[in-house]
């Protein structure tokens, strides 16, 4: 016998339900995936435009504005590459996700299924997107002559990971609270917009160090997504590494933000039929 | 065989009464608290808003005969859709629900389904639970007929590799092979529906909860399904069963278990649970009496006082009425302002909630004269009577439902089943044929004639 509710004040027994149904969790990942792509004319092939598009649009700004959004000796198309394919990873988790269980709330209302897999689909669903992207890395490194730090590449993987896992905890709290105010749906699309500009999506990090001097940058590098998105670049093309205060903070704000994600999530779970 | 498979301990569930406007937003929090003030003075008027007012709003419907329980439901904003339910359910258990609209049926449902979290007690379950409670959820239009398999019946808790293994069963089940790389949304609703069930059907959950499932799809359709399910039954799986269709619970279920007011009332053989459910949820007197002027249903300006059917030219009404006699079902209303015009409606359903008639005194639907149709009420007292004619219905339980307008197709009140009857066969239709009337919903004598004519060869002029 079983008996329904919560078994931890955390919600980590949420963890185990997940991954007992990680095929659903497939299934729902699936779905999103197909569906994205009905009747689209070229397909997939919008995975790879977007940034692309993106990486052209900033680079010609900054060409006819005359001025560098990096360092003098590194190539901006693949520092912009990098940040654009992580920003999107972003934004898109937060947009999806945020709309998951208010969209499928005909299906939250009649069935049960642990709900945390709505916008972990979405999440999986933005990180294909991610991993499609990044095979434009390696070109778009190759035409703008920068060589890739075999060394250190590797490190890609577990910085994208941490970055995914910090958008977990974020998604959990947007998507939960979205089912109960919907002012989260409103405010996003303007929290994504300032988002971009104060993470280094479409610059680099260094070009604000004289500005922000060594007193803040710390501060500016305890946004997760500011210091993945440095960290990759560091992997990636040898960039400079983000501060190690900064990633220390970044990284205390990452646990803190799943563990308590987590937590609220089972919290509004338990009234999520009665409220949505 | 004789473990728990479901375990109900003090289970209640409250819902805040008009949280379906509610959704929580600042503006609205403060709008509360300046209401608050004037709430004191309203509480009467909302009970009664409760019962008239918010007919999509399915957990709170008035009872006949006992709208004051409704308000035992209630404590201030609150309002208890179950109230303390303690209920085991053995192994292989097949368990009707039954009750009013209201009575906490699918609340109970939605509970051991896991939707909804019990605001107090707890509640177990041995084994996956597989509802129906709606079929088709989840099913996505854009979605092929074989892409929605996989996916609904993930949702549904399948494993893929059991989908996989079931597949060609399910497709064959729903009757749909052809259409299996179409589109959800170019399917005809019936086939999705069909498709739907199949995928549901072939779920083959430890318990399964359905709620009115049975009510889709066309009838060769509905008797595989409730086929599938008793199949399910005899390999020892546990079901749960709401229907409004008694026959079926009758039929179909071992122990049948009566609810009312979100208390479980009854639990025992169907047999007698259906007959404590159709003499409580009705007077078996024949008449219906709302005295006590605070619980009468009410408009503005009329209260229902008194529904109640009766045998031909017989004074006293009657709850079990003869076949061949006539029937005459009265509604007694007292006016309580001048009303331009009144409108006095009944619907007639069988026991399993088949609509038989709806009838109003309107001129063009009454074969007699309403005098009173159109004409300004004073306040008073009246009474109208509708007469059914005699070999006209079959010998099965009727439901009457009472509604009362301005206009025919606004009624302002709505009495559910007011009021039962029984019509009894009293052998007038059966001096030639002694079998089953079971199944027709009417049994009218009709018109015929048999007369001899030309054959088709004559005709021809060869």
């Amino acid at each position: 016998m079983q008996y329904f509710g919560p078994t931890d004040v955390f919600g980590f027994g949420q963890l185990r339900d997940v991954w007992r149904s990680r095929e659903l969790l497939y299934s729902f990942f699936l779905r999103d995936l197909l569906i994205r792509y009905r009747q689209v004319l070229i397909g997939v092939l919008w995975v790879l435009l977007q940034p692309l598009i993106g990486v052209g649009i900033f680079m010609g700004l900054f060409f006819v504005l005359e001025t560098n959004a990096t360092s003098p000796n590194v190539a901006y198309a693949p520092v912009v590459l990098t940040g654009m394919l992580c920003w999107q990873l972003v934004s898109n988790s937060f947009r999806d996700a945020t709309g998951s269980l208010v969209n499928y709330r005909h299906v939250v209302t009649k069935i049960y299924f642990p709900r945390l897999l709505l916008p972990l689909a979405s999440l999986l669903c933005a990180s294909f997107d991610f991993a499609m992207g990044s095979l434009l890395i390696p070109i778009v490194c190759w035409f703008s002559q920068t060589p890739i730090v075999w060394s250190t590449a590797w490190l890609a993987i577990p910085i994208v990971l941490w970055l995914i896992l910090f958008c977990a905890g974020c998604i959990a709290w947007l998507s939960s609270l979205n089912a109960h105010y919907r002012d989260v749906g409103y405010a996003l699309p303007f929290a994504l917009q300032l988002g971009m500009f104060v993470s280094p999506v479409v610059y680099d990090i260094h070009r604000l160090q004289h500005v922000l001097t060594s007193r803040w940058v710390w501060l500016y590098e305890a946004n997760p997504i500011a210091t993945c998105i440095g960290l990759l670049r560091w992997a990636l093309i040898g960039t400079a590494m983000p501060t190690a205060a900064g990633m220390g903070c970044a990284l205390v704000i990452t646990v803190v933000v799943c563990i308590s994600g987590l937590a609220w999530f089972q919290r509004a779970d338990q009234q999520l039929a009665d409220r949505i | 065989m004789n473990l728990d498979a479901i375990h109900l301990e003090h289970v209640s569930k409250r819902f805040r009464l008009g949280a379906a406007h509610d959704y929580g937003r600042l503006t609205e929090a403060v709008a509360a608290k300046v209401r608050g003030l004037f709430a004191r003075k309203r509480t009467n008027k909302q009970a009664e808003a409760i019962g008239s007012t918010t007919p999509g709003h399915n957990l709170v419907h008035m009872v006949a005969g006992q709208p004051s329980t409704v308000a035992g439901q209630m404590e201030d904003d609150w309002f208890w859709a179950l109230r303390d339910v303690n209920l085991t359910v053995k192994t292989g258990e097949i368990v009707g629900l039954v009750g009013r609209n209201g009575a906490g049926k699918s609340t109970l449902l939605k509970i051991l389904s896991r939707i909804v979290s019990p605001t107090e007690g707890r509640v177990g379950v041995r084994g996956r639970v597989g509802s129906l409670l709606e079929v088709g959820t989840g099913f996505h239009p854009e979605l092929t007929g074989r892409e929605n398999v996989f996916l609904n019946g993930a949702i549904l808790g399948m494993s893929r590799a059991d989908i996989r293994r079931r597949f060609d069963e399910i497709v064959a089940f729903a009757e749909i092979d052809s259409f299996l790389d179409t589109p959800v949304k170019r399917y005809s609703s019936g086939m999705a529906v069909r498709l739907a069930f199949a995928v549901a059907a072939h779920l083959e959950p430890d318990v399964l909860i359905i709620d009115e499932v049975l009510s889709v799809g066309d009838q060769a359709f509905q008797r595989k399904c409730l086929g599938k399910a008793s199949q399910l039954g005899d390999q020892g799986r546990t079901i749960l069963l709401v229907s409004h269709n008694l026959s079926a619970v009758a039929n179909f279920c071992r122990r049948a278990i009566l609810m009312q007011n979100g208390c479980v009332i009854a639990d025992g053989q169907p047999d007698f649970i259906i007959d404590r459910y159709l003499m409580d949820s009705n007077a078996g007197a024949g008449e219906v009496i709302w005295a006590d002027d605070a619980t009468a249903p009410r408009t503005s300006g009329i209260r229902l006082r008194s529904v109640a059917a009766r045998g031909n030219g017989t004074s006293q009404p009657c709850g079990e009425l003869d076949i061949d006699q006539p029937i005459e079902i009265t509604v007694d209303y007292e006016v309580l302002q001048p009303q331009e015009k009144v409108s006095i409606q009944i619907q007639l359903k069988d026991e399993t909630g088949t609509f038989v008639l709806w009838s109003a005194n309107a001129p063009s639907m009454n074969s007699g004269h309403d005098p009173w149709f159109g004409q300004t009420h004073q306040p008073g007292m009246y009474r109208s009577r509708c007469r059914l004619p005699a070999n006209f219905l079959n010998d099965t339980r009727y439901f009457v439902s009472v509604l009362i307008g301005e206009s025919i197709g606004a009624p302002a009140l709505r009495q559910d089943s007011a009021l039962s009857f029984l019509v009894h066969d009293t052998g007038a239709m059966r001096r030639e044929f002694t079998g089953s009337w079971v199944g027709p919903v009417i049994r009218p004598r009709l018109d015929w004639c048999t007369t001899q004519i030309p054959s088709r060869l004559d005709s021809s002029g060869l």
